[in-house]
């Protein structure tokens, strides 16, 4: 077991050292995400801001608070990025017998998925993301309290670890399909819909939905509605709100582990 | 011999949908599928020693590929059982891939942004290989596919004679008993090819690798194996060794004549003209009817022979042959 473990760290540190050796090989590339990653999230509040500004509160949420949410789901978003964006390209893999190659070592094909790519570029995305998250706690009067502290780390972690399950779900379909780049995408504008903005905005469909069905409203929304001390809208849930995240961002990861390993049976007696 | 790898009633089935032409049928195959089993592979049996190198050959479409996914674990087969090493690759695939060593031709397992060495350190963690071990195995491949030229230029930067030179060690890194090579030498020139075919003997000679190779290019076939099996439409065609397999299926040889001037009377009752290019005529005989110097003496008598030749058929004759009689089925 140990020896397994060592074994598993020694492979994953492996791969993290080379895929950062991979990117800096385009320092240029680089250099364009540091330039536009900032730009599009910073762009963002501002326009919230505006919107807040000119117009009213969005639902009772003012501009302090939704600072707050947007950082908060931005923070995710970066860590999500660093270390689950092979998740994205399930696809790819299978098409161009990537997926193949990870069948044929002598290691978890999960595993090898997972960690063959740390996306260091991702790192950029989590500077916005701390700055603003910073700057919300500081206008809401955010308490640095060691219990809000490790409530704060296991949302983060939640959210990064269902955010990973939607991902990892989607991709699993490629098993089946061998086509499915746009699904990102789709996912991807669903998040930003669902997680930077106050969930109780929207109609009550759309609330159930994402409490209940594909529950990402426990990335952001729900944590911050506790640590606010807002209304969480018309969907009622007991119990603390922000610990709901890591429960519920394990067994969503747990189930897409599952979705995963039946794609590649299917994967497996099918062929491509 | 000691069996590397049995392989007993091999099936594979493929469901395909049938496509009607036009935007009305494939609105009709969207709506009424009709979907077919198809037999991708279909009842294959085998048995190969440790040692051998074998040649699996056939058409493109034949299930070549399709058998190798399935010997190495990455495919499952509809029915039949395999054995690698005594181990069922579908029942504990990392136990039987950690024995394989599996290149293929078209794609590369190297890391396209970095130096040679990178990609090799990253196997010699996920094989677990001891340092010494590692050290040692790396100086003969060093040496034998002559890495040092390359060995700290990125991947992208390499010849594809280089890469495949590369991929290969990548593939012997953890020491395997059993090579499989998917089309290793395709689209290499002359002296890579002989590189890899000399790299391939070389470590069936001093490790008793076992090597499935698969390949179009039949110079590879006749430089390499001992051993010939030959697929078409899921099936096993033939199954021997290249001398046999190819007096079997192609039982003939051919006189080639060339003449002074333009004749008349060509034909002779036991051969057939195969070919025809002005002066140059093709005779094709069966040794069996008519020796060669009995119909070379025949034809002399009545045409003005300016040269003459006569040719062994080769193993793409052979192959032709195969490939002519079954894909009237």
């Amino acid at each position: 077991m140990m020896s397994s473990i060592r074994h598993y760290v020694s492979v994953a540190s492996c791969f993290a050292r080379l895929a950062v050796q991979r990117q800096l090989e385009y320092p240029l590339f680089l250099f364009s995400w540091l330039l536009m990653i900032p730009i599009q999230y910073f762009s963002g509040i501002w326009m919230l801001k505006i919107i807040v500004d000119r117009f009213q509160p969005l639902n009772g949420w003012d501009f302090p608070e939704l600072t707050f949410l947007y950082g908060l789901a931005l923070v995710s978003h970066g860590i999500f990025v660093v270390f689950f964006i092979n998740t994205w390209h399930i696809d790819n893999m299978v098409i161009n017998g990537g997926f193949d190659r990870l069948l044929l070592r002598p290691m978890n094909v999960f595993f090898q998925l997972v960690t063959s790519y740390v996306n260091f570029i991702g790192l950029i995305d989590c500077i916005p993301g701390i700055i603003i998250f910073l700057y919300g706690c500081q206008l809401v009067g955010f308490e640095w309290s060691f219990f809000n502290i490790v409530k704060l780390v296991l949302v983060l972690l939640g959210g990064v670890l269902l955010r990973a399950a939607l991902f990892i779900s989607l991709g699993t379909i490629a098993f089946w399909t061998k086509r499915n780049g746009s699904m990102v995408g789709f996912a991807l504008s669903m998040l930003e819909r669902a997680t930077m903005y106050p969930l109780s905005i929207y109609p009550f469909v759309l609330q159930a939905l994402f409490t209940f069905l594909i529950p990402i409203g426990f990335i952001s929304f729900y944590p911050a509605v506790e640590f606010l001390g807002k209304d969480s809208g018309m969907v009622q849930l007991p119990f603390s709100l922000a610990l709901w995240t890591p429960i519920i961002g394990l067994a969503c990861f747990l189930l897409a582990h599952w979705i995963f390993r039946i794609g590649m049976k299917n994967y497996e007696s099918a062929g491509s | 011999m000691e069996a590397v790898i049995e392989v007993h009633d091999l099936v594979k089935e493929y469901i395909i949908t049938k496509k009607e032409s036009g935007l009305r049928g494939s609105l009709k195959s969207l709506l009424f599928p009709q979907k077919t089993i198809v037999n991708g592979v279909d009842g294959i049996s085998f048995s190969i020693g440790k040692g051998e190198i074998v040649g699996y050959i056939g058409p493109n479409g034949a299930g070549k590929s399709t058998t190798i996914k399935m010997l190495t674990g990455i495919l499952h087969p509809t029915s039949g059982s395999i054995k690698v090493c005594g181990i069922s690759p579908q029942a504990d695939r990392k136990s039987v891939v950690r024995k394989l060593g599996v290149v293929f031709g078209q794609r590369t397992q190297l890391y396209w942004d970095l130096r040679l060495g990178e990609s090799f350190e990253l196997l010699r963690r996920i094989y677990q290989i001891d340092l010494a071990a590692y050290e040692e195995t790396l100086a003969i491949l060093r040496d034998v596919l002559k890495l040092d030229e390359f060995m700290d230029t990125p991947v992208r930067q390499l010849s594809l004679g280089q890469r495949m030179r590369g991929d290969l060690a990548a593939a012997m890194l953890h020491a395997p008993s059993v090579l499989f090579l998917d089309e290793p030498t395709i689209g290499l020139d002359a002296d890579a090819k002989h590189a890899i075919r000399n790299f391939i003997k070389e470590i069936n000679r001093t490790r008793g690798v076992t090597v499935i190779l698969t390949t179009h290019d039949l110079d590879d076939v006749e430089q390499l194996c001992n051993r010939l099996v030959v697929v078409n439409h899921g099936k096993i065609v033939e199954d021997g060794p290249i001398d046999t397999i190819i007096h079997k299926l192609a039982p003939y040889r051919l006189l080639v004549v060339e003449l002074k001037q333009p004749c008349e009377d060509l034909v002779h009752p036991a051969a057939t003209i195969i070919k025809q290019d002005g002066l140059k005529i093709w005779y094709q005989f069966e040794k069996k009817r008519i020796s060669a110097a009995e119909l070379i003496s025949d034809l002399s008598q009545k045409l003005p022979i300016q040269d003459l030749s006569v040719k062994e058929p080769d193993i793409e004759d052979a192959i032709r042959e195969v490939y002519k009689t079954t894909s009237a089925v």
